[in-house]
């Protein structure tokens, strides 16, 4: 349509957020308390009040590509202030999850990510991928990184399933992770100053890439220190639980990034004795990363007034999982119970495949979106 | 009615602490009436000190003590002529020792100096007991013949059930209705809007039970194809000419000449002669409003539930929305008509899946709703905007609204149509509709979407208002010297109604209570509430018409206008400036009054130049004696004698006020005399005329509000005082007294802190003044 001024209300987009966890968005009235004692929200052009009206006329466009919806920490004081119980943050919430389907390509996949009854299938794929790879190398080289007879005193995990068949999944993987974001991220991009020129956000033509790189840098530290977090009214103590997560998440990256170092260059191999520093940083983030996890799932479960949909859910019991494999994948090889340990790691490797490669499907999508959409908002200097 | 005096004075409350009590008992006493004290009057034991003196013969009783408006049914005495003087309200709390110190032993008998305070308080006994002696007691005015049946103008939803409600107690009623069948626009549409809890769905209309509920009294008469030709008589007693419409009839109401028809052709009016033949020509063929149908029928009420009609927009009047131009643009009214047909299409027969519902014209800065809307046209928005959603599973529905009125428990029918995906709500300034290819763009500015919108319609409808009948037509044709009319309706864009917030139902004419459409816009449900409201009304006024006593706002008063008529000069004062139209003069011009219709407010008391028209208790004597019993000082008393200032306070919300500022220890002058009237419309010239020979030295009147937005319960007293007021000048300056010496403040029930700055500025204004030289003449 060529006119900007022509509105065409979408029923099923509505639809759809409703089913996102975002079924209250019809109660809204209108009367902007939720933008008034948003902590974080701009003094100009304040979320979420304009959010609720345009999902409630179903106004994909004004939505999905808005980085404003982004600049939401869901701290929930907007549905805790909503005089009608319109929920303002679960509205959000729904409107992000459907974004980042919308970016993610494919879409078929971001579609199993956010169906309850595709969960299997999604834990599958992994656990058959690796067993068919396994199988084809086995049989047209006659390499056996798959080895369901591990044999030795000494348990390690990579006599079972080999080091480079990890890496021969998970380093493509990562790739085409990083290539669906950087996609997803060109169009997001676009979308959001698009929006942001319409609504008279920013003066700026075009996106430098010099300007926004050092916005980049200069909201880092607000990251890092959870400061809008911190701001935040109801949901005040969430701060800690996602700083423990987001942190094991940094340590285990180092510490694979390492372990990665030390195999390949210095042509150590694992397992790595429990004294090693690395070792200790792995350690120390795996459990942060458990009760982290833990902590989060407790509050979901006592929030009885905010809306916890599947994609919620699905994400924390993959990170839950994850740490908790993981440890006991160590625990387990420590304590000498082969057998369990090698399962328990194939377990592990399933759960990973899982937080990895659909990433860019899942909620953890928005480490890259929230980021990329708060850089964004500091660059064009919204106040 | 023989008198036996008694003057009791209650010492509690704090009268006793700050009043000379034996030197006040001395008043009465050198009367030579009876005096008793009660330190606690309003108590079992001072009650039973005063019913002991009524036993033993005593009925004209002085109650010295709190204001008349507190403790009225402890001293309450039937069959005793009482007055209540207020000591407490009245002097003692807003009048406190700190700002007005008693005298001390030494300064009494220098005798110098004067305790206003002290004055104040005998002056007001001794105007108590002036009252007293001049008043009788009342006796309500029977009626030779009498009627409790109800007439019901109008069949729709409003009018159907004020008849139930009044024929379920036990009233017959007769209602009818212009049209062939009953039922009215209720039975027009396809849903209407929920009755009961949760008050969430859309309901098939509900007129169909209510006619089948309507069928089952005997006491109702259903006419049909019949409009009241006019209504004579009274409440209690009126006689009604029923005819077919369009029929021609010798009892078709008279109308008053046209004002233009009242002048020559200079422009000069005519005289009364002229006039009145001018008049007769005018309506030949009509009999005049005195003489009375033989055939009529009695009634001794009358709900008026006429109702209302679409509003038709001027030509060009809504241009920039397409009216007129556009076959798709179209009115609520047209748009439930089509609704009510099945599912809606365009007018080339294309489903109307995109519906834009326009609840204010936008103009410019001017934001308000269609006129004639309400909270009703919210409503009917949210109600069709369903029917869409209805009609196509597809359909979507916009509504563009500057005010989204749902009150009470309609909210939660807005909630429940908001929860539709299909219906979208938007504040904005629709500013224009027009065509785009197969359909039509409406355009609206400062939405909550933004600074501009465009959205696609196949049909756009308007929230146009409903128009009351009494716009058109008289409807009550009434058989009455001021018109058959109600009069000054304009006030009220022609929705006939009093005041719609003091005294919902009342019309300006007693007797005649107005239910439905005809009062306000409202929807189906506040119609039924309302037409119970009216059965009400009009089951109390036939009651109290019969007992022969007011109906409101004086409700139970006994007393009516009793005319001398041996010195009326038929003059016709009375019968015009009656707020009312209770009198109808005859060919010469005497008043006939019509007690019943009469609401006891004393306009005609105030307007009579020849003073012969008064109430049992309340008349020209009664205040002008009360009047000349307060003392005023002069230089032959003291070297500065005080001044004194009579004012005349509005008993409905002045008083109130002054009590109030009594009540919050808010002291005002203790010079001034303070006599309660029942309207401003009362006063009678006479009276201030009467307290400036005498010495006063100025006199101000105290009352509600008057204007477009009145607050006079008795509708134009305050206004009629205002204009007596600036025309009573003149006659000031004839005695060489200035004119500022008499003025009239208005005054709202709730500004009771205004008091002292009101009166004492009045005061300070006339001290400026200097004394009434006829002071001491």
């Amino acid at each position: 349509m060529a006119d900007k001024y022509f509105i065409e209300p979408d029923v099923e987009f509505i639809e759809k957020l409703q089913g996102l966890g975002g079924d209250t968005l019809k109660k809204c009235f209108q009367c902007a308390t939720c933008s008034v004692v948003c902590p974080i929200s701009p003094d100009t052009k304040p979320f979420p009040r304009k959010e609720m009206i345009a999902a409630s006329w179903g106004l994909k466009d004004r939505l999905v590509g808005n980085a404003d919806i982004w600049l939401c920490h869901n701290c929930g004081d907007c549905s805790t202030m909503c005089p009608r119980g319109a929920k303002p943050g679960d509205v959000l919430g729904a409107v992000r999850s459907y974004a980042i389907e919308e970016y993610a390509t494919p879409k078929s996949l971001g579609k199993m990510v956010n169906d309850p009854k595709m969960l299997p299938v999604l834990l599958l794929i992994p656990a058959v991928l690796f067993l068919i790879l396994g199988g084809i190398i086995d049989a047209a080289f006659g390499v056996n990184w798959l080895n369901f007879s591990p044999a030795g005193e000494e348990i390690s995990h990579s006599k079972f399933f080999n080091t480079w068949l990890v890496d021969l999944i998970f380093v493509p993987t990562s790739f085409w992770v990083v290539a669906i974001f950087g996609l997803g991220l060109s169009r997001f991009m676009k979308d959001i100053h698009e929006n942001a020129l319409i609504d008279g956000k920013t003066d700026k033509e075009k996106i430098e890439a010099k300007g926004f790189l050092t916005a980049l840098w200069r909201i880092l530290p607000t990251i890092l220190k959870h400061k809008k977090f911190s701001e935040c009214g109801e949901n005040e103590n969430r701060a800690t639980s996602h700083m423990m997560v987001f942190y094991s998440f940094i340590g285990l990256f180092i510490v694979t990034n390492c372990f990665f170092f030390s195999l390949y260059v210095l042509q150590k191999h694992g397992p790595y004795p429990q004294l090693c520093a690395v070792k200790w940083l792995a350690n120390i983030s795996g459990i942060a990363l458990v009760i982290g996890a833990c902590l989060m799932i407790k509050e979901r479960l006592s929030k009885t007034d905010e809306v916890s949909a599947y994609k919620d859910w699905y994400l924390l019991i993959i990170v839950l999982g994850v740490g908790l494999t993981g440890m006991l994948t160590e625990m387990t090889r420590l304590g000498g119970v082969a057998g369990l340990s090698y399962a328990m790691y194939f377990v592990h490797l399933v759960f990973v495949f899982n937080l990895f490669v659909f990433l860019p499907f899942s909620k953890l999508a928005h480490l890259v979106y929230r980021t990329v959409a708060m850089a964004y908002a500091e660059y064009v200097g919204r106040k | 009615m023989d008198k036996k005096y008694g003057v009791y004075i209650c010492t509690g409350c704090g009268i006793g602490d700050s009043l000379d009590i034996k030197a006040l008992c001395d008043v009465p006493e050198e009367e030579g009436l009876p005096v008793k004290t009660h330190s606690f009057l309003c108590g079992k034991e001072g009650v039973e000190l005063i019913k002991k003196d009524i036993g033993d013969g005593t009925n004209a009783l002085v109650l010295a003590a709190c204001s008349r408006r507190v403790n009225f049914d402890t001293f309450r005495f039937d069959g005793c002529v009482t007055d209540r003087v207020s000591l407490r309200e009245g002097v003692v709390w807003s009048h406190p020792r700190s700002d007005f110190p008693a005298l001390t032993e030494e300064e009494k008998e220098e005798g110098e100096k004067f305790d206003r305070v002290q004055m104040m308080a005998e002056d007001y006994l001794r105007m108590g007991m002036t009252r007293v002696e001049k008043i009788s007691l009342p006796e309500p005015y029977k009626m030779e013949a009498f009627s409790r049946k109800i007439l019901v103008i109008g069949g729709g939803i409003t009018g159907i059930s004020a008849a139930t409600d009044a024929a379920k107690a036990g009233y017959d009623v007769t209602i009818v209705e212009k049209e062939g069948h009953i039922g009215g626009y209720a039975a027009k549409v396809r849903k209407q809007l929920p009755l009961e809890h949760p008050y969430e769905e859309l309901l098939p209309p509900a007129i169909h039970a209510k006619i089948d509920e309507l069928e089952k009294y005997s006491n109702i008469t259903v006419k049909t194809n019949t409009v009241v030709a006019r209504i004579a008589g009274e409440p209690g007693d009126f006689t009604v000419t029923l005819k077919k419409p369009d029929e021609k009839i010798e009892f078709d109401v008279p109308f008053p000449l046209p004002e233009e028809m009242k002048l020559d052709e200079d422009g000069k009016e005519l005289d009364v002669e002229k006039q009145h033949e001018l008049y007769l020509e005018y309506n030949k063929g009509r009999a005049d409003i005195l003489s009375l149908d033989p055939n009529g029928e009695k009634f001794g009420a009358v709900i008026l539930a006429a109702g209302w009609r679409p509003y038709k927009p001027e030509e060009n009047e809504f241009d920039h929305l397409g009216f007129g131009s556009l076959p798709d643009v179209v009115t609520n009214c047209q748009f439930e008509e089509m609704a009510a047909k099945g599912k809606v299409t365009t007018s080339d027969g294309k489903e109307a899946k995109s519906v834009v519902f326009i609840q204010s014209p936008g103009k410019g800065d001017d934001d308000s709703d269609f006129s004639y809307a309400g909270s009703v046209t919210s409503l009917v928005s949210l109600k069709q905007a369903k029917y869409v959603r209805e009609d196509y599973s597809d359909g979507k529905a916009f509504i563009f609204y500057q005010h989204m009125r749902t009150p009470g428990l309609s909210e939660n029918f807005y909630k429940s149509i908001q929860q539709d995906a299909g219906i979208f709500l938007t504040k904005g300034n629709v500013v224009s509709v027009s065509k785009n290819g197969d359909g039509m763009v409406v355009e609206a500015d400062d939405t909550l979407l933004g600074k501009k919108i465009k959205v696609k319609a196949d049909m756009v409808v308007l929230a146009t208002g409903m128009v009351p009948a009494t716009v058109d037509d008289p409807v009550v044709n009434l058989a009455y010297r001021q018109g058959p009319a109600f009069r000054d309706i304009g006030l009220f864009d022609g929705y006939c109604d009093s005041n719609f917030i003091c005294f919902p139902y009342e019309t300006q004419r007693t007797g005649i209570y107005a239910a439905g459409g005809i009062r306000r816009s409202m929807t189906m449900e506040e119609s039924i509430e309302d037409a119970t409201g009216a059965a009400l009304k009009a089951i109390q006024c036939v009651e109290c018409s019969n007992r022969g006593v007011a109906v409101h706002p004086r409700s139970g008063d006994m007393t009516f206008p009793d005319f001398f008529f041996q010195r009326c000069t038929q003059c016709k004062r009375c019968t015009e400036e009656c707020p009312f139209g209770a009198l109808d003069d005859d060919e010469k011009g005497t008043p006939k009054p019509n007690p019943s219709r009469c609401r006891r407010c004393g306009t005609c008391m105030g307007a009579c130049p020849e003073r012969i028209i008064g109430f049992a208790d309340y008349n020209i004597d009664s205040i002008g004696s009360m009047v000349k019993s307060v003392g005023v000082p002069s230089e032959d008393d003291y070297d500065e004698p005080p001044f004194r200032i009579l004012g005349l306070v509005c008993e409905n919300d002045a008083l109130p006020a002054l009590d109030v500022a009594g009540l919050n220890r808010l002291s005002y002058s203790a010079d001034v005399r303070l006599i309660p009237v029942r309207c401003l419309g009362s006063v009678n010239v006479i009276w201030i005329k009467d307290a400036l020979s005498q010495g006063m030295d100025g006199v101000f009147l105290l009352g509600c509000k008057y204007g477009d937005d009145y607050q006079c319960h008795f509708v134009k007293g305050s206004e009629i005082a205002d204009i007596r007021m600036k025309k009573i000048g003149d006659a000031l300056a004839s005695l060489a007294l200035e004119e500022e010496r008499v003025t009239q403040f208005q005054i709202g029930i709730d500004e009771y802190d205004k008091i002292p700055e009101i009166i004492n500025g009045f005061v300070e204004e006339v001290e400026g003044l200097g004394p009434n030289p006829f002071k001491g003449f």
